[in-house]
């Protein structure tokens, strides 16, 4: 991430933590890092760079603060775009279209199949079969030979180009042309994307969000039946909860006190709330027990004491009744209720 | 009886004939005899060992030194229809290994790095297979990395014999008399010594010497401006190499691309590929680059860095002109230069006090820094203060020397080649200017007969639409 990528992540009203951006990013799954992630509508971009190294953000991040575009707190960490920098916040910079779907979608996977699936195709329909094959994992390797001697034959070449240009022409066409530049086939070594940010005079992060856009596109069309990548790309849509969060939560929802299904599925007690937080962060609205856990009583007591803008709450603030009545967890997942968009009167606030 | 090594020649690769040196260190395997073969960079080594693997039952081991190439390694095997080829080192998932494991005895060739196999429940696995064949990839580097860097090179000697000495393959480009005795003595073996001239006759040699390095980054903007294409530039350093290929291409229009060891595989194999196919005027590489390159056009290659011996110096120009065709080595020297090969060789160097302190306390010392863990691994092997202390000393000493010969090539005023291949213990044709032109003599592009012909064309082609080149790879 550059300078300008970083500026791009940020608020002039709601100051962000750069750390919270970091671990985001290298895929940090923290409770913390969760929620400021949802709080700061960056959680799309969860696991985005797994090899981004520590603290790789400073010096983006200070580069920003010397041209006064942001302004940086005393702890070097809290960062609040400068007025100057709202305007920089340009509208040419690249809005994703999909990224409501990246957290559904195992995109590490989908992007080496897809590219793999291509280079296959594309030396089969050059009738090559000596070629250097992409450096892919072995689970990648082991779903496409299957794959390729079911699909292969006349048509299949057709029918992937076919798909894969209905899927790119749903999206801009400068990240249409990303895509292909990006991809490996007969005489065509693909270009990398240094190579394609150079050429597009984009940063290497903007190609990546394009080519984010255009492997979730791929995905979505790959939901019919009839997509010639239908078996390679459905098994990859998943609940971005991990599963032992998800076996907790069910648990709790079959009745099961904290402690008792603590107890049942051999955690701590503090692991059972961070699961629940987990899955409230990461699960639709709809699907998370929030009567049960949450019950209008217990609402009722914070909203009494909590208005205001929520990042300024703080559980240490509370008064001392509250705090004794109940801990941190149900402080925190009042507030990731209240984040989105809940109020016990019923009426959605944003 | 077995069919003749032309008939399998014939059969598994289509070639009437070897190329010089394959068949006299496949007869002396096909004798039984250890072999080390030293053979130029483009002689094809592999089919030594691909073709002994196909004539004899059991398994190929191949100990290989560059992690990140050894896939690269296995594609090949593959694409030549070794198609039971695999390759575990320490990049290789977990599960990944599991399965290569699971099938361990099935495959024909094994690539590992001296780390997996010193590993000890890897070798026991390693002694369960029957091997035909252990080949050492890269020998040299059991002298150039051994002491100080990746010891467990030095171990192979004693791994080989809990493998019952098989019958081995020793290969490398380059290695002079010390080198070659040293890898002999550290894998107890008195091979047969299948070598063929290390020189190039079709490289021009050339040293240039420029004041300092802004004057150095102008002569090699001129250089790769007015060379025939296409070439690579050496680095000591992955970030200069990645400065430079981008400086290089916005200054002259030229397509550069960096290549050295911290890309990711897809960015690896895509330059490898794109250079392959001709899309890439220049390459800015470190030594990461080269070891297993089948390109045999490249016209020019220039040194931005000293290397730290000539053995390295020769192992990467012999990376041009393998078409037999006219091209150059150029070496860029500023005076100074050989204080980085002298720092590097440094860093990873326990002076005699840490040694001290280390063996007097080992535990008081952090596992984290590289050199506190080359001790460790010593000590842990059983190995004593004041032998790891000789070893390094020795070790030194040997820098230092190969260093010295370097720096005797960049300074020499008569004759490069005849310096070059006397380190070789070669003896050189007489000089003519269309040998060589040490620091002292300017370069004359067209006399060798190197200069680009006709300018780059760069009339913007009008790029077809991404629809058009999409269909297009279909």
């Amino acid at each position: 991430m550059e300078a300008v990528d970083l500026l791009q992540v940020l608020d002039q009203k709601q100051p962000r933590r750069l750390r919270v951006i970091e671990n985001l990013l290298r895929g940090r799954r923290t409770v913390s890092t969760l929620y400021w992630g949802q709080r700061y509508h960056l959680l799309p971009l969860l696991d985005a760079d797994k090899h981004l190294d520590r603290r790789a953000l400073t010096a983006p991040a200070q580069q920003l603060v010397a041209n006064g575009l942001v302004t940086l707190d005393s702890e070097e960490d809290q960062l609040l775009l400068t007025s100057s920098g709202q305007q920089r916040q340009s509208a040419a910079y690249y809005q994703p279209q999909t990224s409501d779907d990246w957290l559904n979608l195992d995109l590490g996977a989908a992007r080496q199949r897809i590219l793999l699936a291509v280079q296959v195709t594309s030396q089969y329909a050059h009738s090559t079969n000596r070629y250097y094959p992409l450096a892919t994992d072995l689970a990648t390797r082991r779903v496409i030979r299957p794959w390729f001697h079911r699909m292969k034959g006349p048509q299949l070449a057709e029918m992937l180009a076919a798909a894969m240009i209905h899927s790119l022409q749903q999206l801009p066409v400068q990240t249409a042309e990303v895509m292909t530049d990006l991809l490996t086939g007969y005489e065509h070594p693909g270009l990398t994307i240094d190579q394609v940010a150079s050429e597009q005079q984009q940063t290497a992060w903007e190609i990546q969000l394009r080519q984010r856009d255009g492997m979730t596109q791929i995905a979505r069309d790959a939901r019919q039946s009839d997509h010639p990548l239908h078996s390679l790309l459905q098994p990859l849509w998943r609940s971005p909860v991990t599963r032992s969060a998800q076996a907790t939560l069910y648990a709790v929802e079959r009745g099961g006190s904290l402690e008792h299904v603590a107890v049942q599925r051999h955690v701590k007690a503090n692991t059972v709330k961070e699961h629940l937080l987990e899955a409230a962060i990461l699960s639709p609205m709809a699907v998370f027990p929030y009567d049960q856990i949450l019950p209008e009583h217990v609402r009722a007591d914070f909203a009494s004491a909590l208005n205001g803008d929520i990042d300024s709450w703080q559980f240490a603030q509370l008064p001392e009744a509250l705090r004794t009545r109940y801990d941190f967890f149900y402080f925190r997942l009042y507030a990731i209720w209240r984040g989105r968009g809940m109020t016990n009167d019923g009426v959605t606030d944003n | 009886m077995m069919e003749s090594l032309t008939t399998s020649l014939q059969r598994v690769f289509g070639f009437d004939t070897f190329r010089t040196g394959q068949e006299a260190a496949l007869t002396a395997l096909e004798q039984g005899q250890d072999t080390l073969a030293i053979l130029p960079t483009g002689a094809g080594k592999t089919l030594i060992y691909q073709l002994y693997g196909y004539r004899h039952p059991g398994c190929v081991l191949v100990i290989s030194p560059l992690l990140s190439l050894m896939n690269d390694q296995v594609d090949r095997m593959r694409v030549t229809g070794f198609r039971r080829s695999a390759a575990i080192n320490s990049l290789t998932s977990y599960v990944e290994r599991q399965e290569i494991l699971r099938h361990l005895g099935d495959y024909q060739f094994l690539f590992l790095s001296p780390e997996m196999l010193a590993q000890p429940q890897m070798l026991a696995q390693v002694q369960q297979l029957q091997l035909s064949l252990l080949v050492i990839d890269e020998a040299h580097c059991i002298v150039q990395w051994g002491p100080d860097f990746r010891p467990e090179y030095l171990l192979l000697g004693a791994i080989r014999s809990k493998l019952q000495q098989p019958l081995t393959l020793m290969l490398t480009a380059t290695a002079g008399k010390t080198t070659r005795h040293e890898i002999t003595k550290q894998l107890r073996t008195t091979p047969a010594i299948v070598a063929e001239s290390v020189n190039r006759p079709n490289i021009f040699l050339d040293v240039e010497n420029v004041a300092d390095e802004p004057g150095k980054q102008v002569r090699l903007k001129s250089l790769v401006s007015q060379l025939q294409q296409p070439g690579v530039v050496y680095f000591s350093s992955k970030q200069q190499a990645t400065d430079t290929a981008l400086w290089l291409h916005q200054e002259t229009g030229l397509k550069a691309a960096a290549y050295h060891a911290g890309l990711d595989s897809e960015d690896r194999f895509k330059i490898q590929q794109q250079f392959m196919a001709g899309q890439l005027d220049v390459i800015c590489a470190t030594s990461a680059f080269g070891m297993g390159i089948d390109k045999n056009n490249v016209r020019y290659v220039i040194h931005y860095h000293l290397p730290a011996d000539l053995e390295s110096y020769a192992q990467e120009i012999g990376r041009a002109g393998r078409d037999g065709k006219p091209s150059v080595a150029i070496l860029l020297y500023a005076p100074g230069d050989e204080q980085l090969p002298l720092a590097l060789g440094q860093s990873n160097r326990p002076d005699e006090e840490t040694i001290q302190r280390y063996y007097a306390h080992p535990q008081q010392f952090s596992g984290d820094d590289p050199v506190i863990q080359l001790l460790a691994f010593y000590r842990q092997h059983g190995i004593s203060q004041a032998a790891v202390t000789q070893m390094f000393t020795g070790r030194e000493r040997e820098r230092n020397r190969a260093l010295a010969q370097m720096m005797a090539y960049a300074r020499e005023t008569h004759c490069l080649r005849e310096r070059w291949l006397a380190a070789f213990d070669e003896q050189s044709p007489e000089h003519t200017v269309a040998c060589c032109s040490p620091g002292n003599t300017p370069l004359n592009l067209n006399a060798v007969g190197l200069t680009r012909q006709q300018p780059m064309v760069t009339a913007t082609t009008e790029r077809e639409d991404w629809v058009a080149r999409l269909q297009r790879l279909f």
